[in-house]
């Protein structure tokens, strides 16, 4: 396989032609904006030596310090950024970094959600554009830690057992053809760091068309937190389909309608 | 690296197409080097290729016995450890588990759910699956596992919460996840499942609660449900979606709507006669124990039940304890055997009852062949009328509690624990005989009123166990099931719970709650071998052979009914420590000897 990937990977760079005069090549790392200890290897773990550029239209909105740690509110976007189909988010510093994978195939390269923070961390959103190309943009989040390695509130209370994989979500018409999609399921999203609490969380989530087309398609990680709540903006008009699983092989589903 | 998922890929193969050609036919390369998988033939010929263990029981009949003989009397003096793994973590408990081995791997399954894959020749983990189990799962006897399956590219197994998991042999990953029945009703999971052909075969856990049993079989491949046939008297079966009869005749042999929570759980599962195309599985104690409750037979509780396996279909039932009052349970594993007896070959099959009686049936038609006891002392019946199939009962039954707090208590023996319990007996190809892991203990047993709330304990009895004798409780027993007579006698301090394997060797393996793993010579029960692996072993042994050498494995972990249960037995296992340890043993071959060779 990784021979197979490094003739792609010399195809890529060489059938791109022109590559943006300000991307890296493949073994020059350009300077974080972020000042992260952890870049380098961030980098090469999660992008490779694919091409790569900080680009200031990837926003991470989100408050500067974590009020709850188990609970940090997020937005991903890119205003201004074209053909992106894939979207990464990860935190440099969570002992789980890899928080999601989104791939808007019809939708806007746009994503809310909660996520676990373990420590101060950048947070940052990499955009694969049609061209190859990850565009990096991100901030810092300050937090006092113990997120990833505290059980999750639903397993002190117990009711994850009772209603685990329930879906409620709401759509919202924005204009002829764009509508946002609100979902939130009920899920521990166990990162596996609590002792005696093994890891369990919801790892695909699939949005399509009544007639079965994909729309957009979600991978979630450990970090992503209890009770996931997705917001995302959809180039669609009428119901979604809703289907998820968890890795353990457990299967949720739900259509909801504008 | 981050794996890069595959439509990535495709969209750059659509970019360039030379590339795109190429990178195709690398990946055809990668799929070609991968084993084919697992197949029903190889499931059905598991027994007689040593150089894998496919099945749990070493074979669907279940024999455990291997025809490998390289340790053997005369060498097992040398064998040692190879290598060893722990479980690890806080969840150590029972680990009542069998290795499977397949194209390099080890694949066990542990207390809590769990399962491992092994570098099988060095021990190295190559993944962990760990099930998340809800607070409110109700095992009644412990948190073990009794072992996995494997089909095509898939390890299965199920789980305490009552659902069936499969993962890819490789990659560890969830391929489906099917849910067996509500744990929330009391239903559980801990036997291994059985692959019969394209089918994985499971029971149903929670006799204990009122629950109905059940044998289900689903398309191994995809989890899907096939047939479905209860085990209780006047249930639906279901073959394909749809209605297949009912099971028994309705209130033939129970009154009202007391078989709707009429117990007989098929706990530990099956084992399958390929040459007659019949699943056997035992079905377990009719509830709840009080059984002035439940007037009738109970039929098919406390039985061994032989199902077609296209079908779902009962084709023949033996019923060993009728209106169960002891909790005997029928559960034991009926394993099949071609017995030689007065120079014929008959199609046999055995089973080692909790109720005290070794019973030997025609595999066939269900046909009693033989019933004499493996445990010194029986209370409840003097033997079994071959005409009739019964027992010849001794009036010991627990007296009917009426409006009262609690009805008169008998003295009885076996205990509800069983002359066997769980633990699989082995048969030996070479000896002609059985290995049975017998237990010398009986009870003091009182009925109590009783009715049926879901989720709760379904007893209406009380008890307290005792052993009947100072010295020893566990007995391992060699018995030539066309006779009936024990050949030998191997006594132990505490009660046997672990499996027991045979060889060609001439060997016999079985573990011990003391912590040793231990070899006897199979014509006379010697004890030629033990080794202390620092917990009880409740596993089941398996033996198979690599690069030229001969191994064994059982996994070391005290726990099982026996400690949650035990009333004066206590003292004999309270000092026991807690473990979670597979142990892989081999002969000794001195280095400096094979370099001097050289």
């Amino acid at each position: 396989m990784s021979r197979a990937r490094a003739a792609l990977l010399v195809c890529a760079l060489w059938c791109a032609g022109s590559l943006p005069a300000h991307a890296a090549t493949a073994v020059d790392t350009p300077v974080d904006p972020l000042n992260s200890p952890s870049w380098q290897y961030m980098r090469q773990r999660f992008l490779g030596k694919d091409p790569m550029v900080f680009d200031a239209r990837v926003q991470v909105q989100m408050p500067s310090a974590a009020e709850d740690q188990m609970q940090v509110p997020v937005h991903v976007s890119a205003p201004g950024l074209t053909d992106v189909v894939d979207v990464l988010v990860f935190a440099d510093l969570n002992p789980l970094p890899k928080i999601l994978r989104y791939q808007p195939t019809s939708a806007a390269p746009d994503i809310g959600f909660r996520f676990k923070v373990e420590q101060s961390t950048p947070v940052r959103a990499a955009m694969r554009t049609r061209d190859g190309v990850w565009h990096v943009g991100g901030a810092w989040l300050r937090a006092s830690g113990g997120g990833c390695t505290a059980p999750s509130v639903g397993t002190g209370q117990g009711f994850w057992q009772d209603r685990l994989g329930e879906i409620s979500a709401r759509l919202w018409p924005q204009q002829p053809g764009l509508e946002r999609l609100r979902l939130r399921m009920i899920h521990p999203m166990d990162t596996g760091l609590a002792a005696g609490i093994p890891v369990f969380h919801i790892d695909r989530i699939d949005m399509r068309a009544s007639d079965g087309r994909l729309l957009a398609s979600l991978q979630t990680y450990e970090p992503v937190s209890e009770n996931p709540v997705i917001s995302v903006d959809l180039q669609h008009s009428g119901p979604v389909r809703i289907d998820a699983h968890d890795i353990q092989g457990n299967r949720f589903a739900a259509t909801v309608t504008p | 690296m981050e794996t890069i998922p595959r439509y990535r890929g495709a969209q750059r193969r659509s970019r360039n197409t030379v590339v795109g050609a190429l990178s195709a036919i690398v990946l055809a390369a990668m799929s070609m080097s991968a084993q084919a998988g697992v197949t029903p033939d190889m499931i059905s010929t598991d027994a007689t290729t040593p150089s894998d263990v496919l099945t749990v029981g070493m074979g669907q009949s279940g024999q455990r016995y291997s025809s490998l003989s390289k340790i053997n009397t005369q060498t097992v003096v040398d064998l040692v450890p190879a290598w060893t793994f722990s479980f690890g973590d806080e969840k150590q408990r029972g680990q009542e588990t069998q290795p499977l081995i397949y194209n390099g791997k080890m694949f066990i399954t542990g207390s809590y759910s769990r399962l491992w894959a092994l570098d099988v020749k060095s021990g190295k983990k190559l993944w962990a699956y760990e099930h998340r189990l809800p607070d409110g799962i109700m095992p009644c006897c412990d948190v073990v596992n009794r072992g996995a399956a494997l089909f095509d590219d898939l390890v299965i197994f199920s789980t305490l919460d009552a659902h069936l998991v499969a993962l890819n042999q490789e990659t560890g990953k969830v391929v489906w996840n099917e849910k067996l029945d509500d744990y929330k009703a009391g239903y559980s999971n801990t036997a291994a499942p059985l692959i019969v052909k394209n089918l994985i075969v499971t029971g149903v856990s929670g006799g204990e609660f009122g629950v109905v049993g059940r044998v289900d079989a689903r398309d191994a491949k995809t989890g899907k449900l096939v047939w479905s046939r209860p085990t209780v008297e006047g249930h639906m079966g279901t073959l394909n979606g749809k209605d297949n009869g009912i099971t028994g005749k309705t209130n033939a042999s129970w009154e009202g709507d007391q078989y709707k929570s009429g117990g007989a759980a098929t706990w530990l599962g099956c084992t399958y006669g390929a040459d007659v195309d019949l699943i056997y599985c035992g079905t377990g104690n009719p509830s709840p124990w009080n059984a002035h409750t439940r007037p009738g037979d109970n039929l098919y509780s406390s039985s061994t039940l032989a199902i077609k396996a296209d079908t779902g279909k009962i084709v023949w039932s033996y019923q060993s304890t009728p209106h169960d009052s002891w909790d005997f349970d029928g559960v034991n594993e009926f394993i099949p055997f071609d017995m030689k007896k007065d120079g014929k070959t008959i199609k046999a099959g055995a089973k080692a009852d909790r109720n005290g009686f070794f019973y030997v049936l025609d595999r066939t038609n269900g046909k009693l062949l033989g019933a004499s006891p493996f445990v010194s002392q029986q209370t409840w019946a003097s033997g079994v009328d071959m005409k009739t199939g019964r027992p010849i009962e001794t009036a010991n039954r627990p007296g009917d509690p009426g409006k009262e707090d609690k009805g008169s208590s008998v003295f009885a023996a076996p205990s509800f624990l069983g002359g066997k319990n769980w633990m699989p007996m082995a048969y030996s190809q070479n000896t002609g005989l059985f290995y049975v892991p017998s237990n010398e203990w009986g009870m003091d047993i009182w009925n109590e009123p009783i009715t049926y709330k879901k989720g709760a304990a379904f007893l209406g009895a009380g008890f307290t166990i005792k052993p009947l004798y100072e010295d020893h409780i566990g007995v391992l027993r060699a018995m030539d099931p066309a006779t009936g007579k024990i050949v030998w006698e191997a006594k132990n301090g505490a009660p046997l719970w672990g499996g027991v394997m045979s060889t060609a060797g001439n060997l016999v393996f079985t573990g011990t709650p003391e912590g040793y793993l231990k070899a006897f010579d199979a014509k006379t029960g010697a004890e030629l071998w033990k080794f202390q692996t620092g917990s009880g072993v409740v596993g089941q042994p398996v033996t198979w052979e690599q690069d030229g050498e001969q191994y064994v494995a059982v996994a070391s972990g005290w726990g099982g009914a026996v400690p949650l249960w035990g009333g004066e037995v206590a003292k004999k296992v309270k000092d026991i420590t807690q473990g979670g340890m597979l142990w892989v043993f081999k002969l000794h071959t001195s280095k400096a000897n094979s370099v001097a060779l050289k």
